[in-house]
């Protein structure tokens, strides 16, 4: 059960958001390929275009196979609300810039996604945002850096790739008295593996395309408003809380109240931006959607498993996920993940770089490439790839070592994903004894 | 809009257009524990279309000041003042559930300020179990809840919405436990007064009633109508937040019914 139903995650997974329409009775959720919407009269055009009543108008805007995946997204989160956009990045960015405008200010862990960072750190701040980078455990960096122009606190609920969980009850403590809302990326999470709204998130931001898809066929994002926080209170949004011109002068936050942040997302960001989800993709996630809690199950325990197996084997000479005692964040990870910390683990082989290079090229099974949560076991070397346009310093600040292997630990039968990373950690040792033997 | 009634400063809304009091006007009464919200994709279209609207949150709830009403008696009372307080002579009332219990007040104590009348998902006498009460004074969340899996009907359950990615139970949730409703519940369970004003009710009238509504069961808001000598309109797949879940057809049914009264008026 979440706030917004009374089934459990896993008949939510299968029926939220959609009830076999009367039409033709389609069990499955069709697929609604349209551009547009044909009105039935001039006036209800008019009450549409003027937010009097509820419907789609065209598919930038919404579109109804992609409003099954956000109320299923949105109830599987417990939030008032979601909007799926073209890919996690869009999400990002659309609910930062719904959020901030030029001279405001962003609180961001210093551990994060790559591509994350390089929003902040590049592409935001020639808009005029600027971020500040801390540990975001760190309680006093935290509010430290909280200056009056702040407007949100982002973080992932784990970190990627340094695998640090986010304090969330501290952060949100923290941030809302001093009126910011709290920003969590929860791919890694998923909605499965821990109640973000209930740990203080205030929005939860999600890239579609990892497990929730699972299928590694469809890229997409989605923004889940928690309605949990008072923007009026705040003071600092007068996006929400001051007159919309474009809209009459909506108010927003009186209107809408709890869902006021998605409906502005809906009314300014998704016409504006236009980075909307495909109906089609919609579908393909709706089909992941479907055996979400199955799945994180297997992909769970498969990672404790490979864990585990990992720390034992002499070519390793570290293991490190958060459910893992030796992980900094691990008391807050057993508390906030009652089941499993996610599924991404990382490694580091003996010999280095160049160990790493020649484990990753030796593997069969697992597949060496740039994403996350797809339900195959995937490999990659974040400094090399993702992470590669970090500098020096901000690649130690994000919890990544020149030795790192980031796993994606998919839900094969973890005896055959062993077999095949026994191969790949052969291939390393040979490496370094043939390394040896040259020096000497 | 605000305004200071009875020296409480008073959250309005107005349908997205500044309010003009010299507009035939329309007053929307919002539920136990809710707020002007509930009207969000009713009062804008009136609002665009020649009507002046009043959508206020009740003393203590969501944008009002004030202290919670602790009787529908006293909601009448606030009422009147209130249509003093924006120069409004009166109005066509719109009340959903405890909404309408004011609105039958306003009608008894002020008659003159009532063009007419339209009660939704709605019925004169409003039993609440003593221990729903309790709950709410304890734990509004979980009092939201409690109400929130009896408020709503089939299509919300499944995760459905009239607004394209939007959970209703959970906007309620998060409207209902950050206001007084454990007050508004004890006033609705109190109230003896309405079977005796439905038969005096002499403007025209209405009610929009659920077929599935387990708060205000369907039977209750028939006899209501009984009482008010007229035919209700009934939605036989909805529960009782028919504003909200049913947003459409309540505002089809409503214009219908105000349009006539105005110009009968």
């Amino acid at each position: 059960m979440s706030r917004s139903s009374f089934y459990q995650s896993e008949t939510i997974a299968l029926h939220s958001g959609y009830v076999p329409e009367s039409d033709h009775g389609s069990r499955a959720v069709p697929i609604y390929q349209t551009t547009s919407y044909v009105f039935d009269s001039v006036d209800e055009a008019s009450s549409l275009f003027n937010v009097e009543q509820g419907g789609h108008i065209y598919s930038r805007i919404s579109n109804p196979t992609v409003a099954v995946l956000e109320q299923r997204i949105a109830a599987l989160e417990g939030g008032t609300g979601a909007i799926c956009t073209a890919s996690g990045m869009s999400a990002l960015f659309t609910t930062f810039i719904t959020l901030c405008s030029a001279g405001d200010h962003i609180v961001a862990s210093a551990q994060i996604y790559g591509s994350t960072a390089t929003l902040l750190r590049h592409t935001l701040k020639r808009l005029g945002i600027d971020t500040t980078f801390v540990s975001i455990n760190d309680k006093k960096a935290l509010k430290g850096a909280i200056q009056k122009n702040t407007k949100l606190v982002f973080c992932e609920s784990i970190g990627n790739p340094g695998l640090e969980v986010s304090n969330l009850p501290q952060i949100s403590n923290i941030a809302n008295a001093e009126g910011v809302p709290v920003v969590v990326d929860a791919t890694f999470a998923t909605p499965v593996l821990t109640r973000s709204f209930a740990a203080g998130a205030n929005v939860v931001v999600h890239s579609v395309t990892k497990w929730m898809g699972g299928h590694g066929a469809a890229v997409g994002g989605a923004i889940v408003d928690g309605g949990n926080f008072d923007w009026q209170a705040s003071g600092r949004f007068a996006e929400l809380t001051e007159p919309y011109e474009p809209f009459h002068g909506i108010k927003f936050w009186e209107e809408f109240g709890p869902n006021a942040l998605c409906m502005k997302i809906r009314a300014e960001s998704m016409r504006d931006l236009g980075a909307c989800m495909s109906p089609n993709n919609a579908f393909l996630i709706l089909q992941g959607i479907e055996t979400l809690n199955l799945r994180m199950q297997k992909h769970i325990a498969n990672a404790a498993q490979l864990a585990e197996w990992l720390s034992e084997q002499e070519q390793v000479s570290w293991v490190n996920h958060p459910d893992l005692e030796t992980n900094p964040s691990h008391k807050i990870a057993k508390e906030l993940f009652p089941t499993g910390a996610g599924s991404i683990l990382c490694f580091g082989v003996v010999g280095g770089r160049a160990g790493g290079a020649a484990f990753i090229n030796k593997l069969q099974l697992a597949s060496n490439l740039a994403n996350v949560g797809d339900s195959r076991t995937l490999v990659l070397h974040p400094g090399s790839t993702t992470h590669s346009r970090l500098s020096e310093e901000a690649m130690q600040a994000a919890g990544i070592s020149e030795d790192l292997i980031r796993v994606s630990v998919g839900i094969e039968d973890i005896g055959d994903i062993q077999n095949d990373f026994a191969q790949g950690l052969k291939a390393a040792q040979r490496l370094v004894a043939k390394s040896d033997t040259g020096s000497k | 809009m605000k305004l200071d009634v009875n020296g409480a400063e008073t959250h309005i809304a107005t349908g997205g257009k500044e309010f003009d009091p010299s507009l035939p006007t329309v007053l929307f009464l919002h539920g136990s524990g809710l707020d002007h919200r509930s009207w969000a994709l009713q009062t804008r279209w009136f609002a665009y279309n020649g009507f002046s609207v009043l959508a206020p949150d009740f003393p203590g709830h969501s944008l009002s000041a004030g202290e919670a009403l602790s009787t529908i008696e006293a909601a009448g009372e606030w009422l009147a003042s209130l249509l003093s307080a924006a120069k409004v002579k009166s109005a066509h009332v719109v009340g959903h559930s405890q909404g309408f219990l004011g609105a039958l007040e306003l009608y008894k104590q002020a008659p003159k300020m009532v063009r007419s009348i339209a009660g939704i998902g709605t019925s004169a006498v409003m039993p609440v179990n003593p221990q729903l009460i309790e709950t709410a004074q304890n734990s509004p969340s979980k009092a939201a809840d409690m109400m929130n899996r009896w408020s709503f009907g089939k299509t919300i359950h499944m995760g459905t919405s009239p607004t394209p990615g939007m959970q209703p139970i959970a906007i309620g949730h998060q409207i209902m436990s950050n206001n007084p409703l454990a007050v508004d519940l004890q006033a609705c369970g109190d109230y003896q007064g309405g079977n005796t004003i439905l038969p005096t009710i002499s403007v025209p009238r209405t009610l929009i009633l659920a077929g599935q509504d387990k708060m205000t069961p369907l039977k209750a808001g028939q006899a209501a109508a009984q009482a008010m000598d007229i035919e209700p309109s009934i939605l036989p797949d909805s529960g009782h937040m028919l504003p909200i879940e049913a947003p459409k057809e309540v505002l089809a049914l409503l214009k219908d019914f105000i349009l006539i009264s105005e110009n009968n008026g």
